[in-house]
């Protein structure tokens, strides 16, 4: 397994999944637009290695994990495993936490600069997209967060926008893990929250991080999971929080309690620029450790970005666990990469009104990122979206077939169809599209048959004009 | 006044098209459009602002967008008056906006 962002860019390098940009280029909104065009043509990840107004000892690498062949080398399989197979090996090691281990020194503290030598500018971040409200960092990032109270170790995935040189700001939802953890300790008491901003770390510490993870959960220990054994993690210079030893570049410092800094409007995962503004956290770094040549990463987000691939995996099975604990009969869950975290492919035994509500409730009871759930009968291959976009349109009642649940401070303000008024109270809906036939229409007499070649045929048709297909004269 | 008599490019984001009046002492959040490796970065300010740049020969050129980040085709003058601290008193998740303006407007007091 990978023990950092090198290792895996060796891996890509053999498997062809990289382009080396040997060429200069600039860090102002080239570099995002050619790492735009790579996801979008679901095209290879990019090492960037000369840019533009920085010395060529730091290069940037950008989207590390937004193609599927991609993932699958990453968890260690052949990289045209099928998502389904991804699936399944997900599945198997994020029930198994192991422990990171603590170590006393680590690569990340090479290079160390602390108070007046910390220039955040010193590092490329890109203006990803015009129109961007800043040059973005943290992109591809691992925040590590405590909780006093409880000990609590959050890793996750949050944006930063460089500010000057020693202040970034932020904006981690506040309904995120940190969001909730700084609110709910650090604000009322006006004490500043320790943070490390760690970029480039191995490949499945990142994934962790930008999981979809139970609140109190140790994304440190599903990382070790994930990866087979632990993580190594080496204490920051100048608070006492562990990162990931041989990661390239950790920025220390703390989020203020009762400052603020203008931060967005930022182009965001569900591939639009919504609008969110102004509302966002303040941070003060106060080191800057890396290793030599550091590596910068970067999801270039928007549009089949890095968490769509992250959160298809995680957020499914996330989804799938919590509608099994409140009883809903689930066979699989999927969230294709193009639905941007926004959409839902529930596979079910029977649906049916209640279920549907069942779903519903559950969903979106603490924070409700998702908004449209197409629900399923278990004959559908929901990795299919021919298939599930064939159900949608024939088996979905118009009327009868649709339900709606709506919500109050708990909402995606990414989510680009609300207005603004809705994001500021954190206002939406979630919609459930039943693709399943009404339980109580008759099977023999009421229910339409499928009339496909897998459903519609005798076995033993089938098995015939299998076995001729090619005498038929067809290629394959 | 803290312009000089080079002409800097800015830029700044506003929520409404009202948002910039010309006459008023304006808190603004400018990010530095000139280039280098600091392009971008940010200053907090009191600033006044025009619609006719032309007319002032030494003022700084202002580039507005909106929310969402459209960059809107008139380019304003602006003229800085003083710099906000860079850490504006104000809580979390709550509008920045409201807060340096309460940070002008507390810095007029004293």
């Amino acid at each position: 397994m990978f023990d950092d962002t090198r290792g895996f860019i060796e891996a890509l390098r053999a498997s062809g999944d990289l382009v080396e940009v040997e060429k200069e280029v600039s860090w102002d909104l080239e570099l995002g637009a050619i790492s735009r065009l790579a996801c979008e043509k679901d095209g290879p990840a990019i090492w960037f290695k000369r840019i533009a107004d920085y010395p060529d000892d730091i290069t940037v690498l950008v989207n590390p994990m937004a193609t599927w062949r991609r993932v699958a080398m990453a968890f260690g399989l052949a990289p045209d495993a099928s998502i389904k197979d991804i699936y399944r090996e997900y599945e198997k090691r994020e029930g198994k936490l192991i422990p990171p281990v603590t170590v006393e020194r680590g690569p990340c503290h090479e290079v160390v600069r602390r108070g007046s030598e910390v220039d955040l500018f010193d590092l490329p971040a890109p203006m990803l997209h015009e129109g961007d409200g800043g040059r973005y960092l943290g992109t591809w990032d691992l925040v590590v967060s405590r909780d006093p109270a409880s000990q609590w170790v959050n890793w996750g995935t949050y944006r930063f926008m460089l500010y000057d040189s020693s202040h970034l700001t932020g904006f981690p939802r506040p309904t995120s893990h940190l969001g909730k953890m700084f609110q709910d300790y650090y604000v009322p008491r006006g004490e500043p929250m320790p943070i490390a901003i760690v970029i480039g770390a191995d490949p499945l510490s990142h994934f962790a991080a930008s999981a979809t993870f139970h609140l109190g959960g140790d994304e440190a220990g599903l990382a070790g999971g994930l990866r087979g054994e632990p993580v190594d993690l080496v204490r920051c210079r100048t608070s006492d929080l562990l990162v990931p030893a041989c990661a390239e570049i950790v920025i220390e410092g703390e989020v203020l309690p009762d400052r603020v800094g203008l931060e967005g409007p930022y182009g965001e995962y569900p591939g639009y620029r919504t609008g969110e503004m102004g509302n966002g956290i303040l941070f003060r770094a106060t080191a800057i450790t890396h290793r030599k040549h550091p590596i910068f990463t970067v999801d270039a987000t928007g549009y089949k970005d890095d968490s769509s691939t992250v959160t298809a995996l995680s957020g499914a099975l996330a989804i799938q666990k919590r509608l099994e604990r409140h009883g809903v009969p689930v066979v699989d869950v999927y969230m294709p990469p193009e639905g941007a975290v926004h959409l839902a492919i529930v596979a079910v035994q029977y649906g049916g009104k209640e279920v549907a509500r069942n779903i519903l409730e559950t969903l979106t009871s603490r924070r409700a990122l998702i908004s449209k759930i197409f629900m399923v009968e278990a004959d559908i291959d929901i990795f299919d979206m021919g298939k599930v976009l064939h159900a949608f349109s024939t088996k979905c009642h118009p009327a009868h077939g649709v339900h709606v649940i709506h919500y109050e401070g708990r909402a995606n303000t990414l989510t680009p169809c609300y207005s603004q008024g809705e994001r500021v109270a954190q206002k939406g809906a979630t919609v459930l599209f039943d693709c399943t036939w009404p339980g109580e229409w008759s099977r023999e007499w009421e229910t339409p048959v499928k009339a496909t070649f897998d459903s519609i045929y005798s076995e033993s048709v089938r098995r015939k004009v299998l076995e001729r297909w090619r005498d038929y004269g067809f290629d394959k | 006044m803290v312009s000089t008599n080079e002409r800097k490019s800015w830029e700044t984001f506003v929520r409404r098209p009202g948002d910039l009046r010309e006459g008023a002492e304006l808190p603004l959040a400018l990010r530095d459009l000139n280039p280098g490796r600091k392009k971008y970065s940010v200053r907090h300010v009191v600033a006044t602002v025009s619609r006719n740049p032309e007319e002032m020969p030494h003022v700084d050129t202002l580039f507005v967008r909106t929310v969402v980040g459209v960059l809107l085709p008139e380019t304003w003058g602006i003229t800085i008056l003083r710099d906000l601290p860079i850490e504006v008193p104000g809580k979390p998740y709550h509008d920045f906006f409201a807060s340096l303006k309460a940070a002008a407007r507390d810095g007029d007091k004293t």
